[in-house]
């Protein structure tokens, strides 16, 4: 496991140590300087690349939990005509994988004139994370039992009532393996990003630190000290939701 | 409150599956009525038939004389307990207990009001702020009991809601759930497959088998009296011994056939059961066994027979006996391969706890001539013509 972890992590020590010296004590092999970081946001718009990058997963995630949490829970609770067949078409899509889809979705996106700002981008998103959010809410709300449902309706709920006031307070579990996973996923994405925001005072981080990637004269430390900032939120969401993950990823396996 | 009335309700799952055949009950206002039966007999389904968590395929059914086939749950007005509680795991005892109260409205005071005196009564004030997860399993029950009382509604209707309890505080919970209903006076609905719950709790007792009524009485007389065959058989622990027999007409008298023995039947059933009529094709007999004594010498009216097994249960002991010949083999005394009803072939006696029988013994029995019971072979229904 240490082995392990410390593979992973040396590309990360690497990045770190870089991003601490500036172009020329870089190519010298040693010495100590902020240089890069302070010179980032002059060479790529930082601030704004962030910000995009969080309106989008925001605005994609939502989407994704509203149409996921009410679909799993109609999925598992409720009774009605081909409810199966419909959740087995909703669920392959996850395995459609997004190269395959990329052009036909760009030319649809395209056609919807969406593809200069965010909206094409959070649709793509939003399109591609529901079928996993509806498959692992409805995986999940099967654990719950009717029971708990059925009370809440005689107390006087309705079925929205009863997502709403019964069944989100104990799914935070699933919702952030939801949120987590989704918000990995967009947040480290390049392809959707390159394609659908066109415009670049709306282009997310990633696509940002491509744009550096691809200079003629890119500066290695600047571009570590930009890949820094585009992973850290990334790892951060995972590491502060990572016991709800486990729970949610694990929840009616044991039923 | 209200009285509820079930006419010829009927639940069809999918095309063909009959949960609930034709069930046409009354509970009085204020009566507590058990439905028991074994699994899959539609006790259950009847009930949330009433909660309005299934549809109605037929029938008729009626809350306080309003016909409630298409009104939704949360406008019948009337709380329910799960088997397994059903209690909010994000709230707290307080907040569970008047959540319905929260939803229809009513002030943080009134709220607060009804659940102190619900708390009272059950005995849960000191946990109102407590999580269910932290109760135990008696805890939990009384809180889902609250979550009912506080609503005061037309009626309480309770789906075994004892079966998750240990024996020791299912006993407890047995007396505790009768005092409240008695205290509050609301029409109860009780499911339960537990034939002892439904003789000590219920005012009346509804027995199901198969989506059917087969019987509604009072405990005492659907154990004195049981309809057919089955009820005779589900009512009482042990249960009543149910042994297919010969009818031997003989004079101006009948006599049950027992392999080589006869026991001779009072008079007064030939008249009150019609028994010579069955003279050949032969009935079912039933005795409870109780009322099989176990005697220190052969007499009239006794039968022999042969233990087989011994179960010592501390207060008593249940003698599993056979009905043997002169030779002391075991008697069949009727083909009973076609049974509807699951007969013992033998007979359980009920005996001191100090008897000193022992498997393999041979023991004379007296039938307690005043507690026969004589059933159709065919259709399982009582003999005993109404008085």
């Amino acid at each position: 496991m240490v082995v392990v972890a410390l593979i992973m992590l040396y590309p990360f020590w690497v990045m770190i140590i870089t991003s601490l010296k500036s172009e020329s004590q870089f190519l010298a092999g040693g010495g100590f300087s902020w240089l890069s970081w302070s010179s980032l946001s002059s060479v790529i718009p930082v601030g704004q690349e962030v910000l995009s990058s969080t309106i989008v997963c925001s605005a994609s995630i939502l989407i994704i939990l509203c149409v996921g949490l009410p679909a799993g829970f109609a999925f598992s609770k409720l009774r009605f005509r081909m409810s199966t067949v419909v959740f087995l078409v909703i669920v392959s899509a996850m395995m459609i994988p997004l190269q395959a889809i990329l052009m036909p979705e760009f030319v649809n996106v395209t056609r919807l004139h969406l593809t200069g700002g965010y909206f094409g981008a959070i649709l793509v998103y939003a399109s591609l994370g529901t079928p996993f959010s509806v498959f692992l809410f409805t995986t999940y709300f099967r654990g719950v039992p009717d029971e708990l449902i059925e009370a809440g309706i005689v107390d006087g709920l309705g079925y929205f009532g009863a997502l709403w006031r019964l069944v989100l307070p104990i799914a935070v579990p699933a919702i952030a393996t939801v949120t987590v996973l989704q918000f990995i996923q967009i947040w480290d994405d390049l392809l959707v990003g390159l394609l659908f925001i066109q415009n670049t005072s709306e282009r997310p981080i990633t696509v940002g630190i491509a744009v550096l990637a691809a200079g003629r004269t890119t500066s290695i430390p600047e571009l570590m000290a930009g890949s820094i900032i585009s992973a850290l939120p990334a790892m951060l969401v995972y590491l502060g939701f990572q016991r709800y993950l486990v729970k949610g990823l694990t929840m009616g396996i044991d039923r | 409150m209200a009285e509820i009335t079930f006419d010829g309700v009927t639940k069809i799952f999918g095309d063909d599956i009959r949960a609930v055949d034709q069930l046409s009950l009354h509970v009085a206002d204020g009566e507590f009525m058990v439905l028991v039966g074994p699994s899959g007999c539609g006790k259950t389904t009847a009930l949330r038939m009433l909660a309005g968590l299934e549809d109605i395929t037929s029938g008729s059914l009626s809350i306080g004389g309003v016909v409630v086939n298409n009104v939704l749950p949360k406008d019948r007005d009337v709380a329910m307990v799960f088997q397994n509680y059903a209690l909010y795991p994000h709230m707290t005892v307080a907040q569970n207990m008047g959540f319905a109260l929260k939803i229809r409205g009513q002030s943080k005071a009134e709220i607060a009001k009804k659940v102190g005196e619900a708390a009272a009564i059950l005995r849960l004030t000191e946990y109102l702020e407590r999580r269910p997860k932290a109760l135990s399993g008696g805890q939990r029950q009384r809180v889902a009991m609250g979550r009912a009382i506080v609503r005061s509604p037309q009626a309480f209707l309770m789906d075994e809601p004892l079966s998750n309890l240990d024996a020791q505080l299912r006993v407890e919970m047995r007396l505790e759930i009768a005092r409240i209903q008695r205290l509050l006076g609301v029409a109860t609905v009780y499911v339960t497959h537990d034939q002892i719950e439904a003789m000590t709790m219920g005012d009346r007792v509804a027995v199901m088998r198969g989506g059917q009524l087969q019987q509604c009485d009072t405990p005492q007389d659907l154990y004195d009296h049981p309809r057919n065959e089955f009820v005779a058989g589900f009512m009482g622990s042990p249960p009543m011994n149910l042994l297919r027999v010969g009818l031997e007409s003989h004079g101006d008298g009948v006599a049950l056939v027992l392999g080589e023995q006869r026991l001779a039947v009072p008079s007064s059933y030939t008249t009150s059961h019609d028994l010579p009529k069955f003279d050949g094709p032969g009935v079912v007999f039933g005795i409870r066994p109780e009322d099989v004594e176990v005697l220190d010498t052969s007499g009239v009216g006794s039968i022999t027979t042969r233990v087989e097994r011994r179960e010592a249960l501390g207060a008593e002991i249940l003698v599993h006996l056979s009905v043997v010949d002169a030779k002391g083999d075991i008697t069949v005394v009727v083909n009973d391969s076609g049974a509807v009803v699951a007969r013992p072939t033998r007979l359980v006696a009920k005996m001191g706890p100090r008897s000193g029988v022992a498997v393999g013994d041979h023991l004379e029995v007296h039938l307690n001539p005043e507690h026969f019971h004589f059933f159709d072979a065919d259709t399982g229904l009582s003999l005993r013509t109404p008085s």
